[in-house]
């Protein structure tokens, strides 16, 4: 057997010590969104890929600074929409979160409406709503609070029972109330929770009012994507889309920076 | 400071595989200002006698009392420290604010002896009043956890294995702390263990449960002079105690 184990010594070694040579490489990690552009741009050069397929990086930024008024003014019309449908939704679902821990029965009444709404696929609804409610930004901000509404209630829900059982039974040997276990326990562990929420539900926002703004709207991101789409304009589609991507990622960071200030105490 | 007297307890637990009767017709009395310790192997329902003692559990039949009030009232007029396992500070507060949080709760017309400054020098954390739990070792978290039983000025302590989850040396110290601080308050204290040389360090009277339903196998004084380092003498009332459980066993 002692054989077995000389041999098995130096690779062991070799294991440990990391190669100097690798270290280099994580510092090239940030580089990858460039290379992925850049190797799009070659290729769509050397491939000789028609425009109205595939458009390159290089022309979608073009088509951004040239037409950079008429893509700012949709922003703002699209986040606008996004950012009131999420108040809502968020709102919405914080309140019945909220009012279930305090009644749990109520849970029964709630979830099956709640499913309902989730299970009826969003391109059933949009058109509805565009119908019902017109070309302003109505049917949008109802899009996005109905698309952002279900992940923040059930994370919501969860996080408020998410306390510790431990904590819990001493608030009850002090003979707390129920507001004063909530104020103290329920309401500061669903905090993490909060930001769960955020990190999953603007991405969504933007995708709600987008879709909704597909089906028949007076401005926004979706609604020149639309028009692009109708005239096979890829350069004017992808350049929406590059900011849409964009405000996603802007919302994100801010919803993790946010995060890493307030739940400092998370070891 | 205030006797407690179970009277008469039956507690029956119905679970899927049927019904567990963890006390019948379970009385003990229990002198005001006195250190009593309840051991017993794991499961023979010491937590539930406490919890029952406490008002978090109502037994299916007879009743508890602390002085005249039954436990609800006893908690409610914040007579009640109640220590566990875990240390179950809220990571959001600091050691300060875990402490305070005693008395925020359902404390309005407390009046503490001790402040929270003192509080936190009596267990021995001054320096870290604004620290998260997060930064603490588990015995220090256990301190934080002591000084916040003690800030309301309980009248009882029920204390569940508070220092169980702790490494051998640090619950020595903290046993001996927990020891000089009892003897300055002299609240009534039950202590629930199952640690036997524990119960010999501690008690005024040493009550040894064990059996399905759980009984009390015996029950005896400790007269012996505080703070006990006789570790010979200790061994006896541990060896009595062992006796005591192996009868129950059988």
């Amino acid at each position: 057997m002692s054989w077995v184990a000389f041999l098995r010594a130096p690779r062991r070694l070799v294991v440990r010590t990391a190669p100097p040579a690798r270290r280099w490489l994580p510092a090239l990690f940030p580089l990858a969104l460039p290379a992925a552009l850049l190797a799009w741009e070659l290729l769509v050069h050397a491939a000789r890929i028609p425009v109205y397929l595939v458009p390159p990086p290089s022309r979608i930024l073009f088509v951004l600074w040239e037409e950079r008024g008429l893509y700012l003014q949709a922003t703002r019309v699209t986040m606008g929409e996004a950012l009131v449908g999420l108040a809502l939704g968020m709102g919405i679902a914080l309140g019945l979160a909220v009012v279930t821990t305090f009644y749990p029965p109520l849970e029964r009444a709630v979830m099956p409406l709640v499913l309902l709404l989730k299970a009826i696929p969003l391109v059933a609804i949009a058109p509805i709503l565009t119908l019902w409610f017109g070309f302003g930004p109505i049917p949008k901000v109802l899009m996005t609070a109905l698309l952002t509404f279900y992940p923040a209630l059930v994370s919501w829900m969860t996080g408020l029972r998410a306390v510790d059982p431990a904590a819990l039974e001493l608030m009850r040997a002090w003979n707390a109330s129920g507001w004063e276990i909530f104020r103290h326990l329920r309401w500061p562990s669903a905090w993490p929770y909060t930001f769960t929420v955020l990190k999953t539900a603007i991405p969504l926002a933007f995708i709600g009012a987008v879709v909704a703004e597909w089906t028949g709207a007076s401005g926004g991101l979706g609604r020149a994507m639309w028009l692009a789409q109708t005239n096979l304009d890829m350069p004017r589609l992808f350049a929406a889309a590059v900011i849409l991507a964009a405000l996603s990622l802007v919302g994100y960071a801010l919803a993790s920076w946010g995060e890493r200030r307030v739940i400092h105490w998370r070891s | 400071m205030l006797e407690i007297r179970i009277l008469h307890v039956h507690h029956m637990f119905s679970t899927p595989q049927g019904r567990w009767v963890v006390f019948e017709d379970l009385s003990l009395e229990i002198p005001a200002g006195s250190f009593t310790v309840i051991v017993g192997p794991s499961g023979c329902g010491k937590s539930t006698l406490l919890r029952i003692v406490a008002g978090l559990l109502r037994p299916t039949a007879g009743e508890v009392r602390l002085g005249a009030c039954p436990p609800e009232e006893a908690r409610a007029r914040r007579w009640i420290g109640w220590m566990g396992q875990a240390p179950a500070l809220l990571p959001w507060r600091t050691v300060e604010g875990n402490i305070r949080l005693a008395l925020e709760v359902n404390g309005r017309w407390l009046q503490p002896a001790l402040s929270v400054t003192e509080l936190i020098e009596l267990v021995g954390l001054r320096g870290f009043e604004r620290a998260y739990p997060h930064m603490l070792s588990g015995g220090m978290q256990q301190r934080v956890a002591l000084a916040r039983t003690l800030a309301p000025g309980p009248r009882v302590w029920l204390m569940d294995e508070p220092f169980a989850a702790l490494d051998a040396l640090t619950r020595e110290q903290l046993l001996e702390e927990v020891e000089r601080i009892w003897q300055r308050f002299r609240a009534t204290v039950l202590w629930v263990t199952h640690e036997l040389h524990e119960a010999a360090r501690l008690a005024d009277e040493v009550v040894v449960l064990a059996g399905r339903p759980a009984r009390i196998q015996t029950r005896f004084e400790i007269p012996d002079p505080r703070p006990r380092r006789d570790e010979r003498r200790i061994g006896e009332w541990v060896h009595r105690m062992r006796q005591a459980l192996a009868g129950g066993a059988s």
